[in-house]
């Protein structure tokens, strides 16, 4: 088995990188498939809170470079679902403690067990970017309708063109307010896939729900009636190369705006 | 069906039930009933031997009718792994499920409390002798206090004030969860439904157990030096020292204390806490407020139970000094609530 290894990148921070990885995971493992998560930000980690596992955590991805475990003693399993298990980063270390070979490694022994590795990208564009991105051939570029998001996630994009190993890279809207949308206050998902010239994988509405559980360490994926739920199973059903409609935000009603939408659309998958 | 009743839940009895269909149906109609609603469940197995997604389905069904699983009776070893894998408590329905927890009255907190100034760390005392001997031993370490790793006399004192105290008197036991508990004791030791720290620290299978000369390896605390720290410990912290580590304030979820003797912390204990490090395990870990997302012992693990549903980073400034140790290979918790 060769897992796809696809990493979760944004370039600015605060975007949503953490919950995407987290959910996305939780989705997949879901639908079936065998998943780990890899948290890539040392010294401030957050994967696991979102989880829910930081109480598990015994051993983390420093250990394993370093050589004081096994990888599979570091896996630590999902609370709720076997399929799930995730790789943590150390708390108490730094970026430079790993570097983009080692990384590589690891990514390359967890594919030939796993259906997919989901790399959890620390914010910026430094060594933690670097190693995060080593080890995959795919991509998905978080990023959030403003403009400080989009000019990094651009950034994050020419980064990405130029690695060899990224095969194709995808673009998450996240936190979107379709009445800000309507409004005019802020950019619609139209504009944002019209300056990045990127294909789309998922528009993520915001949502209070996403706070609760954070804290609750319980991704929102679980949750049956979250909107942000449900963007994120069907952002999961495209990864595995379904065709799933793009949830309705409250977009422009009217008759051909709904030709326009089409068309956008359309043209954001192609 | 056998229905008895628990303080704030219930005991159903499904033991008699075939298979799982059987059994599904059976405590689904018992759970319809108005009164489950809100309480917690314990419920008789038998020997019917569930795999983890069976169990997983019963829990998801119990928690659907707003009430939540306190913890399963079961004979079937499958279902007792299951249980363990999924954090479910197993243990056994006892006879009398009377429930009693010892708590600490507010007097009880009075009674012990110490004045503190702040200006020059001096503490005073209005209590009994062996109390302001506790406190001149602390004054002792202010005066010694160093910052870096140098190592300070031993303080014979501090061992004296907590061996004086006689354990079955004034500690209450709470033994964590361990994948080879003694059942009977988790049930005999009351409140386990209305106490839920019972199993406030859950082993974790790490795959390490204790050498079997352990025992003889363990070195006395109290020949190991000490260092002192006064200071918040923050996330992504570590303090490590080959002694023990005594710090005043708090230790915030994310950081790390690795001694090879004991941990004391003078305030919030919420990151990890390993004592006796390099195998001793006669090590203890003590905190004003016991809070630790994972406590180590030698080469014993525990992770925080997921069901207190407490932030781990709260503050909060009632305390309830506890201590843990290793007992019969077991991490046990001894509440230190008062001094008679």
């Amino acid at each position: 088995m060769t897992g796809r290894v696809i990493v979760i990148t944004s370039g600015k921070g605060g975007v949503g990188k953490t919950t995407t990885s987290a959910n996305i995971g939780t989705a997949l493992a879901k639908e079936g498939y065998k998943v780990v998560l890899i948290d890539t930000d040392l010294g401030l980690r957050n994967l696991d809170l979102l989880l829910g596992l930081e109480n598990r955590i015994v051993y983390t991805i420093v250990d394993v470079i370093e050589e004081r475990c096994k990888l599979k003693q570091a896996l630590v399993k999902d609370k709720k679902n076997p399929n799930l298990s995730l790789l943590a980063a150390a708390q108490t270390r730094d970026k430079s403690a790993v570097n983009a070979e080692q990384l590589k490694d690891i990514c390359d022994k967890l594919k030939e067990k796993n259906d997919f590795v989901l790399i959890d990208c620390p914010a910026g564009i430094e060594q933690g970017f670097q190693n995060a991105v080593a080890g995959a051939s795919e991509a998905i570029v978080v990023t959030t309708p403003e403009m400080s998001a989009i000019r990094d996630a651009d950034r994050i994009i020419g980064l990405l063109e130029a690695k060899e190993e990224i095969k194709s890279y995808k673009l998450l809207l996240n936190r979107v307010r379709p009445n800000l949308i309507k409004s005019n206050d802020m950019m619609s998902v139209d504009d944002v896939v019209e300056i990045l010239s990127c294909p789309l994988i998922g528009i993520i509405p915001e949502d209070t729900g996403i706070i609760t559980s954070t804290n609750k360490g319980e991704p929102i994926v679980n949750d049956e009636n979250s909107l942000a739920g449900k963007a994120y199973r069907n952002v999961a059903q495209r990864i595995l190369g379904e065709e799933v409609p793009f949830l309705d935000l409250d977009e422009p009603k009217g008759f051909m705006a709904k030709i326009k939408n089409v068309f956008a659309k359309l043209k954001a998958k192609v | 069906m056998e229905k008895g009743f628990v303080e704030n839940g219930f005991i159903i009895d499904l033991s008699t039930t075939q298979n799982t269909t059987q059994l599904v149906f059976e405590l689904s109609s018992i759970m319809e009933h108005p009164d489950v609603k809100g309480k917690r469940i314990c419920l008789k197995l038998g020997s019917l031997d569930l795999k983890q997604s069976q169990l997983l389905s019963i829990k998801a069904l119990i928690e659907s009718m707003d009430a939540s699983l306190a913890f399963i009776d079961t004979t079937s070893e499958q279902t007792e792994a299951s249980a363990v894998s999924l954090g479910i408590i197993v243990s056994k329905v006892g006879d009398n499920p009377a429930m009693e927890s010892y708590v600490a009255s507010p007097s009880d907190m009075k009674e012990e409390s110490v004045v503190i100034k702040e200006e020059n760390e001096e503490v005073q005392h209005t209590g009994e002798n062996e109390e302001s001997k506790t406190v001149e031993v602390h004054a002792d370490i202010t005066t010694t206090h160093t910052e870096t790793h140098e190592p300070i006399s031993t303080l014979e004192g501090i061992e004296d004030v907590y061996t004086e105290q006689t354990t079955d008197e004034l500690s209450e036991v709470i033994p964590s969860e361990n994948f080879e508990a003694d059942f009977e004791t988790l049930a005999v030791n009351e409140g386990l439904i209305s106490n839920e720290e019972v199993s406030k620290y859950i082993l974790l299978d790490t795959g390490d157990v204790l050498p079997p000369d352990a025992e003889e390896n363990s070195i006395d605390t109290k020949t190991l030096p000490t260092l002192y720290i006064n200071q918040t410990l923050r996330s992504g912290q570590t303090v490590t020292y080959e002694g023990n580590i005594l710090i005043i304030g708090d230790a915030h979820p994310g950081s790390e204390i690795i001694a090879d003797g004991d941990i004391t912390v003078w305030g919030i204990l919420g990151g990890i806490a390993h004592a006796g490090a390099k195998g001793n395990i006669s090590s203890k870990v003590r905190a004003l407020k016991l809070n630790a997302i994972q406590l180590r012992i030698a080469g014993l693990y525990a992770r925080r139970n997921d069901t207190l549903n407490v932030p781990y980073v709260q503050k909060t400034n009632e305390f309830t000094p506890e201590e843990a140790q290793i007992e019969e290979g077991k991490i046990v918790i001894y509440k230190k609530l008062r001094r008679d």
